[in-house]
Formats: C-alpha cells, sequence, structure tokens
C-alpha cells in the first residue's frame, strides 16, 4: 500500500530507527543532540580514595561514563633482568554492567586493546625503580584495574585521567624484607606516595558520519564515528601520543586543530585532578 | 597469592606475587565494648540503593533494561539485567534466568586474579532470586543480571547485598516478580548472632536468608560453619525480621526512582 505522505516519529522511536539521519539533523545544523558545541568537553568529575580495599583508587565521571581504577600492591621477586624494578599491570575491564555491546567472561578485542595501550602509556609515568623495597629481592608489584561501570562514550579519557588519578593517590606501606627469612612485612603507619615522571592529559575526538569532527563524543555518536583520534599531552604541554582508531581518513590540517583543542582542554583535565 | 597461570587475554604481572605482613596493630575483634563502628548487635550498616542507571537519568541504546548500585557500609555493588530478550532455548515454557557474578579484581582485601568461587555464587544467585520472577510470563526468552562488586566488606554481607542489588535491577527493569527479594547475613560471636558483619568481625559460622515478605516464602538459606540446631532456627528467624526491615529500603529506593 503505496502512501505519498510523510511519515511522522516520536523522537525516541526516531532516534531509534535511523540514529544516522538523527544525528546528521543536528550535525548538520552546527550542533549536538546534547546541546553541546563540536569541540565542546563534557564536564569531568574525580574523586580519589574511593576504594578501601585497594591502596589507590579514583573515581571518574565523564559525562555520563562512569570509571572506578582500582590500584593493588602486592610482593613478588624482581625479574632477573631488572633486579632494581618493580612492577605495574593496567588491565581494562569492559562488562555487561556498563553496556549492551560487551559479553561476560575473558577480556574482549577492544578491552585487549585499550589495556595494551595504557600499559605502555603509563610505562613513561610510573617510575618502576621506586617500587624497589630490597634490590634483587623483593620489589612491589601493582596490579591496575581499570572497571568501567557505565558507557556513554568515550571510555578510554575517563580511563586513562582514572589510572592517573589512582596512581597520585595511591599509598605504599614502608616496607623491608626479612633476610633470614625471606618475608616481607609492611608498616601501614609510614605511607609513600610515587613521584610520577610526567602526568597524562588525554582529549579524544571522532570524525562522525566521515564529516564533522566532534570532541567528547558521546555513545549515540561513537557508534557512527568513522575515525577516532586520541591525543595524550604531558604537563609541558609536549605531545606523549596521538593514536588513530577506525578506517576512516582524517586529514592533517584536522589532526593539528585537534592537537590545538587538545591543550585547551588540558586545564580542564587539570583541575578536575586536583 | 596470585596464581602461576598467565591469562593471555590481559597485562600480566609477575607470575607470582604475595601480600606483605601487614604489621598494624590488632583491632579489638571481641564484643566486650560493643561493636567497632558502635553499631548494636542488630543493626545493619546504612544502606544506600539506586535503581536506575549509575550516572543521571539518560538511557542510552545500548542500556540494560535495568540497572541498581547498591550500598551498605563501604559494600558496594552494580548490577545491570538484560531482559527479557530472545533466549536459548526456542521452545522453552519458562524464561531462562542467569546470574553472573564477578569481583572486581581490587574489591577484596587479599587480591586473586581469579576467585574460585564467583561461579558457585553465580549459581547459588540464580537460584536464590530466580524463585521471584515468574517466569512463566516470559517463555522462550532469557533474562540475565550481571552483577559485579566493587568494593566488598565481609563475604556473607557482599552476598546479602549481591541478593538486595539484583532484586532492585529486576524491578528496574520491569521484570515481573512475585515480590522482591530481601537478604540480610548474620555472624555467630561466641553464642551470640551478631547482624550484618564486616570482614572484621567474621567469624567462622554466619548464616544468610533471603526472604520475599509479601508472600511469607524463603527463597535460599545459606550457612557457613556449624552450630546446634536452635541457635539455627534462631538465626532463620531473626534473619527474616531484619529482611523486612531490609524489604522497606528497597521499596523506598524503587519509589525514589519514579520520582
Amino acid at each position: 500500500m503505496a502512501s505519498t505522505e510523510q511519515l511522522t516519529f516520536a523522537i525516541e522511536t526516531f532516534k531509534r530507527i535511523h540514529p544516522v539521519e538523527f544525528q546528521r539533523r543536528f550535525l548538520s545544523q552546527d550542533t549536538r543532540h546534547d546541546g553541546r558545541a563540536f569541540l565542546q568537553f563534557r564536564a569531568t568529575h574525580v574523586v580519589k580514595g574511593t576504594i578501601g580495599t585497594a591502596q589507590g583508587s579514583a573515581t571518574v565521571r565523564i559525562g555520563n561514563t562512569t570509571v572506578v581504577c582500582g590500584i593493588k600492591a602486592e610482593v613478588s621477586e624482581p625479574d632477573v633482568n631488572t633486579p632494581d624494578q618493580g612492577y605495574l599491570a593496567t588491565n581494562v575491564d569492559l562488562s555487561p554492567i556498563c553496556s549492551a555491546n560487551y559479553r561476560p567472561g575473558a577480556p574482549g578485542d577492544e578491552a585487549q586493546v585499550d589495556s595494551e595501550h595504557i600499559f605502555r602509556l603509563f610505562g613513561e609515568v610510573v617510575d618502576l625503580k621506586q617500587l624497589c623495597i630490597e634490590n634483587d629481592q623483593a620489589v612491589w608489584s601493582l596490579s591496575a584495574d581499570i572497571v568501567c561501570l557505565k558507557s556513554d562514550g568515550n571510555v578510554l579519557d575517563a580511563a586513562i585521567i582514572a589510572l592517573m588519578a589512582a596512581v597520585e593517590d595511591l599509598k605504599l606501606p614502608q616496607a623491608s624484607l626479612d633476610p633470614a627469612t625471606g618475608v616481607v612485612s609492611a608498616d601501614k603507619a609510614i605511607e609513600t606516595q610515587l613521584t610520577l615522571r610526567k602526568r597524562l592529559f588525554p582529549a579524544t575526538f571522532s570524525l562522525v558520519d566521515d564529516a564533522y569532527l566532534v570532541a567528547d563524543a558521546d555513545d549515540a555518536e561513537e557508534r557512527l564515528a568513522t575515525a577516532t583520534l586520541l591525543v595524550v599531552l604531558d604537563d609541558q604541554g609536549r605531545l606523549a601520543n596521538v593514536w588513530k582508531r577506525g578506517a576512516g581518513t582524517i586529514d592533517r590540517p584536522t589532526i593539528a586543530r585537534c592537537i590545538a583543542e587538545a591543550k585547551n582542554h588540558q586545564n580542564a583535565v587539570s583541575s578536575a585532578l586536583e | 597469592m596470585s596464581g602461576a597461570v598467565q591469562d593471555r587475554r590481559r597485562i600480566n604481572g609477575p607470575a607470582r606475587s604475595v601480600e606483605p605482613i601487614y604489621t598494624a596493630t590488632p583491632l579489638d575483634t571481641s564484643l566486650a565494648k560493643g561493636r567497632s563502628d558502635g553499631r548494636g548487635l542488630d543493626h545493619m550498616r546504612p544502606i544506600y540503593a539506586k535503581a536506575g542507571p549509575i550516572a543521571s537519568t539518560a538511557q542510552t541504546t545500548g542500556s540494560a533494561s535495568g540497572s541498581a548500585f547498591y550500598e551498605q557500609g563501604s559494600i558496594r555493588i552494580s548490577c545491570a539485567v538484560y531482559g527479557p530478550r530472545s533466549g536459548r532455548k526456542t521452545n522453552a515454557r519458562r524464561a531462562h534466568f542467569e546470574c553472573d557474578f564477578q569481583y572486581a579484581p581490587f574489591a577484596c582485601n587479599s587480591r586473586t586474579h581469579t576467585q574460585t568461587d564467583e561461579h558457585e555464587i553465580s549459581l547459588f544467585l540464580s537460584n536464590t532470586v530466580g524463585p521471584a520472577i515468574r517466569l512463566d510470563s516470559y517463555p522462550k526468552s532469557s533474562i540475565d543480571a550481571y552483577v559485579t562488586v566493587i568494593e566488598s566488606d565481609g563475604k556473607m554481607a557482599t552476598l546479602a547485598a549481591a541478593i538486595n542489588c539484583i532484586s532492585l535491577a529486576l524491578a528496574d527493569a520491569g521484570i515481573e516478580m512475585y515480590d522482591t527479594v530481601a537478604a540480610c547475613s548474620m555472624g555467630l560471636r561466641g553464642s551470640q548472632w551478631v547482624v550484618d558483619c564486616t570482614q572484621a568481625e567474621e567469624a567462622e559460622c554466619s548464616m544468610l536468608v533471603a526472604y520475599m515478605p509479601s508472600v511469607d516464602e524463603v527463597t535460599g538459606v545459606l550457612q557457613n560453619g556449624k552450630t546446634s540446631l536452635e541457635m539455627h532456627e534462631q538465626a532463620v528467624q531473626a534473619c527474616t525480621n531484619v529482611c523486612v526491615r531490609v524489604y522497606a529500603v528497597i521499596c523506598r529506593a524503587l519509589q525514589a526512582s519514579l520520582e
């Protein structure tokens, strides 16, 4: 039964059945569906020390995206090749708790890739020599786990900020090795914090629908993003990391623009981390 | 102690690591001076329960059907419920309900990469909360509840909190139930049952009861350790009474989520 009259939908229905067209209606008018400007980031909130059972922890919220990072410290023998260095293992946990996109069980592709990337990033932040208890015998082994509680886009930024905050919050009890028994004892009354080599400030940009550059895409925009660019700056404003994901192309002026915008955003992240 | 098996899907630290021996002053765990946080012996820790997504009211397309965030003292649990959605058996007369329980790696005091009793707890939760759901209303579908413990403080108390959290999330998802399940735990200290023990207060014998007050039915009883029959009956009765109070809190949280 052919009909020439236009179909009209309630907003929610339209958003569900034709998400691309829905977003285009806003993006073509120079705005976004939640009212933000194209290069406007959502407000970042950081709370440190939220988990009592972890030695260092932080909860980060960027809009609706909520991420918790907890660092547990244990003692182990150092690697033979690096007798004065400890360990830092970072893992991102994306589970059905945060979004319907993820399956339960072992980490999926996205979680593995994010974990690996964050691990390499933070190799520059934490000086593993500070984790040494007794050269060649005992070192601290830090396990940092970043659990996403709610995903509304841009989990990676939140994860990096959460880990940054948790590492700044980390309090290690003073440990000493008993040479006779080989047992390490720790005194919680005396605690030390790590001195970090540098601090990292992330900013993520997405190319939605191959045409519109937006900062800090939320879940609806992320699904339509053809390319995503992560820019990480250090506290001197130097470029620590640039990572482009996705099959779409981003031209060089756009990348330069993203880096400039990331510098503007750095202050917002820095004040949130205080 | 961390296991020696290296999981290739994660960034691994060293194969073996242990906790250092903490030389902190030991807490006085006898009840002579009352409990360390000043509670009465039959008082639960303060509960904060929220139905609906953790952050604000916006539902994204990738959202769960129902979710809940539950805090009891320092216990923090988050639950997401998906369903009813297409199930595994296409000719089943009842819905298939399953719980997936996991601790966050930093949730417990001693960190183990894989907690070996996560599967056992998942099964227990499915059997305890399942009876409350009207599974006959949803043939051929499956309902899944995913529970993550963000911070744990007392094994039995965390289990009870998980049950409460799942009930809240199921109600938030609009799944038909006979009643919401309320659970509470008790620990035996000397010859006295103490409600809602923390990690420091936990003793060898503990009890958990899950109860549906409106229909006056117990959906789950779990006891660790040994005790006499009279003490056991005493505990079940006392737990049931406390469950009614927890039930009131859950109902209030549900009402608040509608406003």
